[in-house]
C-alpha cells in the first residue's frame, strides 16, 4: 500500500503540512536552530583547528652548526633530516646569510658593527630551519638529532625552548579537541531530544486522525506514509532556512578571522563551499533520519486501535 | 452474515464485560442492539471491526472468522463493514468530500472512480452542494450524514452505527433513523446500538436487549422494555 500510493501519500503530507501551519512553523523552527546549533560547532571547530595550524606554523627547530662546519657537511646533515618521515620542511641558512641577518638584526648598533668588522673570519655558523609535520613529530626529531653522529657539530639547538612551546601547544591543541567532543557530544544529545520530542508533540495533535484513519481501513504505511513525508519536508526546509541563515554569518565573522589570524589562508565560506554536501547534506541525512524514527516510534501507540 | 458464538469479554483483573453472547444477524437484516450504559453494546461494536478481540468465543464476518485476526488483516475487514459513532469522528483538516474520499483512497480506489461515486453517496444522504466544507462548518445531523456518507462509499455488506444520534436533537434524530432505514431497504445489513427508547420503538425491527453483558431478549419485532 505504500509503495502503491505515493502520489497520495504526498498529497496527504502537502495537506497536512499547510493545514497545520503554524504547528509546522513551529517544528521547523526547532529543526533550524538544531541545524544553526550543529554548525556553530563546525564553525568553533574551523576557529579551533585553524589556530593551532597558526601556532603550529610558527613552531620549529633551529640548529646553528659551530663556524668550522663546512656548507658539504651542513648539506650532508640536511639530506639524513630531511629523510625523516616526521621532517616536512628544512630550510638552510648558510654562513654569509646568518652573518647578513644579524647585521641587518643589529644595525642600529653600531658597537656591534664595529665589532664584527674587527674579526677576520665569520663567527656565524650555518643553520637549519626544521618544521615537522605534526606537534608530535618534534620531539621525534630532537631524539634523531641528539643520538646521530651529527651532535658534536651543533653548536646551539634552541629546541629546549621550543619543547616547552611545542608541549603547550600540544596541550591546549588536545584540550579544545576534547572540549569540542563533548560540546557535540552534548549538542547532538539536546538536538535529538528537542527535534524527538517536537515531532512525538505534532503526532500527539494528530492522534485522533489517525484513529478515524484505523477505522476507515487504513493500513498501518498509509497512515505513517504522509508523517514520514511531512517530516522530510520539515527537514529540507528547515536545512534550506538554516544556509539562509548561516551563510550570511559566514560573511559576517570572514573579516574577524582574516584581522585575527593576520592571514587569509583560513577562508571560512570556502571551507563551509568546499565541504557544503559533507556539512549540509550529512546534517540533513541525520536530521531527516531523526524525524522519521522520531514519527514512526511516536505514531506506534496511536496505531494500536 | 454475522455470527457471534459464545461471545465474552473480560478486562483485567475480572471485569466481565460481555459472556456468553450467541446472536446470528442474517444479510440485509436490521438488528437494534439496546441495553443501559456500560452493558456491553459497545465493546460488541469492538469486538466486530476487531478494535479488540474476545476474550473467548468465536465470531464470523461474511464467513470470515476474525476471532484471532492479524494485525495486517484488520483493514481489509473494516474496509468491508462501515462504521458510524455517536462523536462522528470525522477528520477536522479534511473537507466533506475529502473525508469521504479517505475511505476509498485507502483500499486504492483510483481518483476517476473518487469523483464519481462520492457525489452519488453525499446525494444519498442529503449533502449535495456541501462537499468543500469543513466538519466544522456543518451541524451535528449533517455531521453524522458525513458519517454515514462515509460509512458507505465502498459499498459494505455490513453498517454498524454506534450510538449514531446520541448527539443529535429530536429533528435530526429522526432524520438520521430515517437514512439508515433507507440504507437497509438498498440490502446492506445495519446493527445498531442505542439505548434510545423513541428510536428503537419507531422503528420495529429485530431488537437484542443486553443486560449486564448478556442477551436478555432478541425479539423479532422488538421494543425497548428496559
Amino acid at each position: 500500500m505504500f509503495m502503491a500510493s505515493p502520489y497520495r501519500i504526498l498529497t496527504f503530507a502537502w495537506q497536512s503540512f499547510w493545514r497545520n501551519i503554524w504547528l509546522s512553523l513551529v517544528t521547523i523552527t526547532i529543526i533550524v536552530l538544531t541545524f544553526i546549533s550543529i554548525n556553530f560547532l563546525v564553525v568553533i571547530n574551523f576557529i579551533t583547528d585553524a589556530a593551532i595550524k597558526v601556532l603550529q606554523e610558527k613552531v620549529d627547530i633551529s640548529i646553528n652548526f659551530k663556524p668550522d662546519v663546512l656548507e658539504p657537511q651542513v648539506q650532508e646533515i640536511q639530506t639524513y633530516l630531511s629523510a625523516l618521515t616526521q621532517v616536512k620542511e628544512i630550510n638552510y641558512i648558510s654562513q654569509k646569510e646568518a652573518l647578513e641577518n644579524f647585521r641587518q638584526t643589529h644595525s642600529a648598533n653600531q658597537l656591534v658593527i664595529d665589532s664584527l668588522a674587527e674579526l677576520e673570519n665569520n663567527p656565524l655558523g650555518a643553520s637549519l630551519q626544521i618544521k615537522a609535520k605534526n606537534l608530535d613529530d618534534y620531539s621525534e626529531i630532537i631524539t634523531v638529532i641528539n643520538n646521530s653522529k651529527y651532535n658534536n657539530l651543533i653548536a646551539v639547538k634552541n629546541f629546549d625552548d621550543n619543547q616547552l612551546y611545542i608541549s603547550k601547544t600540544k596541550n591546549v591543541s588536545e584540550y579544545v579537541k576534547k572540549i569540542a567532543v563533548f560540546a557535540s557530544g552534548f549538542f547532538i544529545l539536546v538536538a535529538f531530544l528537542i527535534v524527538f520530542n517536537t515531532i512525538r508533540v505534532a503526532i500527539y495533535t494528530h492522534r485522533q486522525e489517525i484513529g478515524v484513519m484505523k477505522l476507515v481501513g487504513a493500513t498501518n504505511w498509509f497512515i505513517r506514509g504522509p508523517f514520514i513525508v511531512e517530516a522530510i519536508f520539515y527537514g529540507v526546509i528547515a536545512c534550506i532556512l538554516a544556509i539562509l541563515i548561516i551563510y550570511p554569518f559566514l560573511n559576517f565573522l570572514q573579516p574577524y578571522l582574516v584581522k585575527f589570524y593576520l592571514t587569509e589562508d583560513f577562508n571560512i565560506i570556502n571551507y563551509f563551499n568546499e565541504n557544503f554536501w559533507q556539512i549540509f547534506g550529512l546534517e540533513l541525512l541525520v536530521i531527516i533520519a531523526l524525524t522519521i524514527v522520531g514519527s514512526i516510534i511516536a505514531i506506534r501507540r496511536y496505531l494500536k486501535v | 452474515m454475522i455470527i457471534f458464538k459464545n461471545i465474552s469479554k473480560i478486562y483485567p483483573p475480572d471485569i466481565v464485560a460481555l459472556k456468553n453472547i450467541n446472536l446470528h444477524i442474517k444479510p440485509k437484516e436490521f438488528v437494534s442492539i439496546v441495553g443501559r450504559s456500560g452493558t456491553g453494546k459497545t465493546t460488541l461494536v469492538k469486538i466486530l471491526v476487531a478494535e479488540e478481540p474476545p476474550s473467548k468465543g468465536q465470531i464470523i464476518v461474511g464467513g470470515w472468522e476474525i476471532t484471532n485476526i492479524r494485525e495486517s488483516e484488520v483493514p481489509s475487514l473494516r474496509r468491508q463493514i462501515g462504521v458510524v459513532f455517536q462523536d462522528f469522528k470525522l477528520l477536522p483538516k479534511k473537507t466533506v468530500f475529502e473525508n469521504i474520499a479517505f475511505a476509498l483512497e485507502v483500499c486504492g480506489t483510483d481518483r476517476i472512480k473518487i469523483k464519481e461515486v462520492v457525489p452519488q453517496v453525499l446525494k444519498i444522504v442529503g449533502l449535495t452542494g456541501k462537499e468543500d466544507r469543513y466538519p466544522i462548518q456543518l451541524s451535528g445531523g449533517e455531521q453524522q450524514r458525513v458519517a454515514i456518507a462515509r460509512a458507505l462509499v465502498h459499498r459494505p455488506k455490513i453498517l454498524v452505527a454506534d450510538e449514531p444520534t446520541g448527539n443529535l436533537d429530536s429533528i435530526n434524530t429522526r432524520e438520521i433513523v430515517d437514512l439508515l432505514l433507507k440504507i437497509n431497504e438498498f440490502g446492506t445489513t445495519v446493527v445498531l446500538v442505542s439505548h434510545n427508547r423513541e428510536v428503537i420503538n419507531s422503528i420495529n425491527k429485530r431488537v437484542v436487549t443486553l443486560d449486564n453483558g448478556t442477551v436478555i431478549s432478541d425479539q423479532k419485532f422488538g421494543k425497548y422494555f428496559l
